[in-house]
């Protein structure tokens, strides 16, 4: 399940940053040449995830509605948690280790 | 730094103090994205100027003027807070304050590591706890600007952001099935935790950053430095990393006579978690927007997960 920035979006933040903030202040010629290798790198992988078809949240959305209203069956918790867990292996892998 | 600002920096000082001084070359401590933190001395005078930055406000921040009055009020009412000079309405353009700069360590993740600190750690769940007291005691007609603040607020915000986020409506859920009776709201300090209190060895220096001071059942104040994200890495130490939380409410209800219970403290932790999800989400909406471009604003929006999994966990606990 996508969520927000997409893998796409940090791509574009991390090259605006790169090239933005970090280019600027290079003054040594080989590190600025590998720093634009790098960055071009990003743009690779920009296109390669901008080709990729986009996520569908409809079963998220529909949950988050559900609960919204109030339809909270047993399970859902599980449910959740289980969700938000999946995510965090992509966002944040050693947090879960911090749950003795 | 250019000649002019330089200029409008003696000039805002000299107001702000009411008399003439030397200043030193001022040097920016933190370029957030809605404010700046000036540090500069005047004729050896430790002072901080902060300054409106270029960009739209937070929303349900005060604006630098109310600001300015709530640490007025404050430090007038006995809270340890940066002594206030004065607030000068456009330094090179933009709003701004000068008020003492206080020496210590701010950073979160240093005051709950330093061995340095070890014993004022020790000290600072009741000085918190004073200090908050104190906060909750400044008669709320001193402030007539402050709003009251509702749970139905993070709800808007979360509806803004328009993305689904299942783990946040269940905390919502939860906290409207679970309400305890509603306390007599307080003027309150809106952000109190680790990481906007100046701490040196001998303990608490300061309380910082009032922009989101409001009107407020005073045990959300109370919980919200229990949140966990706010621990900075010390988990186990449920109050900021810092201590345990037991001292601190002993305090706080000695002073205040409110008699929090402990279930209180955990109903309102809940909430400070998911009020801090729902900011994630909104703090990554600036740059996604384009408002405010950071790779620190976006990675948020992935992060906000963590506090999530924490509101899992905590509901979990309650079930139990």
């Amino acid at each position: 399940m996508s969520e927000r920035p997409t893998a796409q979006e940090l791509t574009e933040a991390i090259q605006e940053f790169l090239g933005g903030e970090i280019l600027p202040t290079l003054t040594d010629h080989r590190l600025r040449f590998r720093m634009l290798v790098a960055m071009n790198a990003l743009g690779i992988v920009y296109r390669e995830l901008a080709a990729l078809p986009a996520e569908d949240d409809a079963e998220q959305r529909e949950l988050a509605r559900r609960i919204r209203a109030g339809d909270v069956p047993p399970g859902t918790l599980a449910r959740v948690k289980a969700d938000v867990e999946a995510r965090l292996h992509i966002a944040s892998p050693r947090y879960l280790e911090r749950y003795g | 730094m250019i000649a002019d600002v330089r200029e409008a920096f003696q000039a805002a000082v000299t107001e702000a103090l009411g008399r003439e001084v030397e200043i030193s070359e001022p040097v920016l401590l933190a370029g957030g994205a809605s404010k700046e933190a000036w540090a500069v001395d005047a004729d050896g005078e430790p002072l901080l100027v902060r300054r409106a930055a270029v960009g739209v406000i937070h929303r349900h921040t005060l604006s630098l003027a109310h600001e300015f009055e709530v640490l007025r009020a404050a430090f007038e009412t006995g809270v340890k807070v940066p002594r206030p000079y004065g607030y000068v309405a456009d330094l090179a353009g933009r709003e701004a304050f000068v008020m003492e700069r206080l020496e210590g360590e701010t950073i979160g993740r240093r005051i709950v590591q330093k061995p340095e600190l070890e014993a004022a750690r020790g000290l600072l769940p009741a000085q918190l706890a004073e200090e908050l007291a104190k906060v909750h005691a400044i008669p709320a007609e001193r402030l007539p600007f402050l709003t009251a603040a509702a749970i139905e607020r993070m709800v808007e915000e979360l509806d803004e952001v328009d993305e689904p986020h299942p783990a946040i409506e269940l905390g919502l859920w939860w906290l409207r099935e679970n309400r305890p009776p509603a306390r007599q709201p307080v003027v309150c300090h809106g952000d109190f935790r680790i990481g906007n209190v100046v701490v040196d060895e001998h303990g608490l220096v300061g309380l910082l950053d009032w922009e989101f001071a409001h009107l407020d059942d005073p045990v959300r104040d109370l919980s919200f430095g229990l949140v966990r994200a706010w621990r900075f890495g010390m988990d186990s130490r449920r109050l900021g990393g810092i201590g345990d939380v037991e001292p601190y409410l002993e305090r706080y209800n000695e002073l205040t006579g409110l008699e929090v219970r402990p279930e209180e403290l955990d109903y309102w932790e809940l909430a400070g978690n998911v009020a801090w999800a729902i900011g994630c989400l909104t703090q990554a909406q600036r740059h996604l927007s384009g408002l405010d471009r950071s790779v620190e604003l976006a990675i948020l929006g992935r992060l906000g997960s963590e506090v999530e999994y924490e509101i899992c966990h905590l509901l979990e606990r309650a079930a139990a």
